[in-house]
């Protein structure tokens, strides 16, 4: 690596920068398509053509066309969360209590907000656990996905001047 | 062999060939091995992390990862889930019924790019749903394990399943 491992990540989001109650609502969006949807249910070999068939579920009570993969909307809301929440992460350590309340569909889109549920003390003494809260909602406000995150994150005072 | 259009082709009279199981093939304890399983590149991991916007270093800079002492970058950990989940979806969920749920997800050790997966999952519980007629309620515990057997990734998925094929 040329120049040091912190230069190339944010300087406000380490361990330390976490507290319980502390909420953030993510700044970019993301309209969900072919890409986010049709085409990663399929690289991730989910054979269920509800998720890439258009003509499948015309007339379904989930409504017209490709409903978008629920884990595939968690990713994608957990990755509009990933620099504010896990960009000085070590390692993705669980997930508990996903839920996936309202079908997402080609053309819809998803924002992201999280709450600091917990913070801990980590096995390894340069990093401590967070647990966050993240909901996914669309354009219309209506809540689509909800789940607990727990990452290791890296403390400042071990890794801010490597 | 007769050439050309076949004058007597109707699509309706054709069998579908089924994929996916109903509720009442699944009983608590029984053991399913997915097919297939899946060698996660490094395609697969770009693909899916700027897809997802998940823009990490650890997962897309491959040098960054090599100075936290990983051999390569990591497989970004949502991908590897999400394969779990994909292999497993025409024995568990491809015959209809939404996605509840999943709990007690943990990542146990990082994917590299070129390491294989491979899924299977175990019948935890199941029960007739109240409030939809025509379903019920299954849950399953699903491990990946990569090519060396080692668990990767674990967590109980819970879905709706349907009772008898879609009309």
């Amino acid at each position: 690596m040329t120049g040091p491992l912190s230069s190339l990540t944010g300087a406000s989001n380490y361990f330390e920068d976490f507290h319980v109650g502390q909420r953030i609502r993510h700044a970019r969006g993301a309209t969900v398509d072919e890409v986010e949807g049709g085409w990663m249910s399929k690289l991730v070999m989910n054979t269920a053509q509800a998720h890439w068939n258009e003509d499948y579920l015309r007339g379904s009570p989930l409504g017209d066309g490709r409903v978008v993969f629920g884990l595939l909307t968690a990713s994608v809301v957990i990755g509009l969360a990933s620099q504010d929440t896990a960009e000085n992460a070590l390692a993705e350590v669980s997930l508990d209590g996903l839920r996936f309340t309202s079908p997402v569909h080609h053309g819809d889109t998803l924002y992201a907000f999280t709450e600091v549920i917990e913070t801990s003390p980590a096995e390894r003494d340069d990093a401590g656990l967070v647990r966050f809260r993240h909901w996914g909602t669309t354009q219309d406000d209506r809540v689509v996905f909800e789940g607990e995150r727990t990452v290791l994150v890296k403390r400042r005072t071990h890794w801010s001047d490597r | 062999m007769t050439a050309g259009p076949r004058q007597d082709f109707d699509p309706k009279s054709f069998p579908v060939a089924r994929k996916g199981r109903y509720y009442d093939d699944f009983e608590v304890g029984q053991v399913l091995e997915h097919h297939w399983g899946r060698t996660l590149t490094a395609a697969d991991n770009v693909a899916f992390s700027t897809a997802t916007c998940h823009w990490s270093p650890m997962y897309l800079n491959a040098e960054f990862a090599r100075a936290h002492g990983h051999p390569d970058a990591i497989v970004n950990p949502m991908l590897v889930l999400c394969t779990a989940v994909g292999l497993s979806v025409e024995d568990l969920s491809e015959a209809g019924g939404p996605f509840l749920g999943v709990d007690g997800c943990r990542f146990h050790r990082p994917v590299f790019p070129g390491d294989t997966l491979t899924a299977r999952s175990t019948v935890i519980d199941k029960r007739e749903s109240a409030s939809r007629a025509g379903t019920g309620i299954v849950t399953w515990h699903t491990e990946a394990h990569n090519q060396r057997g080692e668990l990767v990734v674990d967590y109980r998925r819970t879905n709706l399943v349907a009772k008898e094929p879609r009309s």
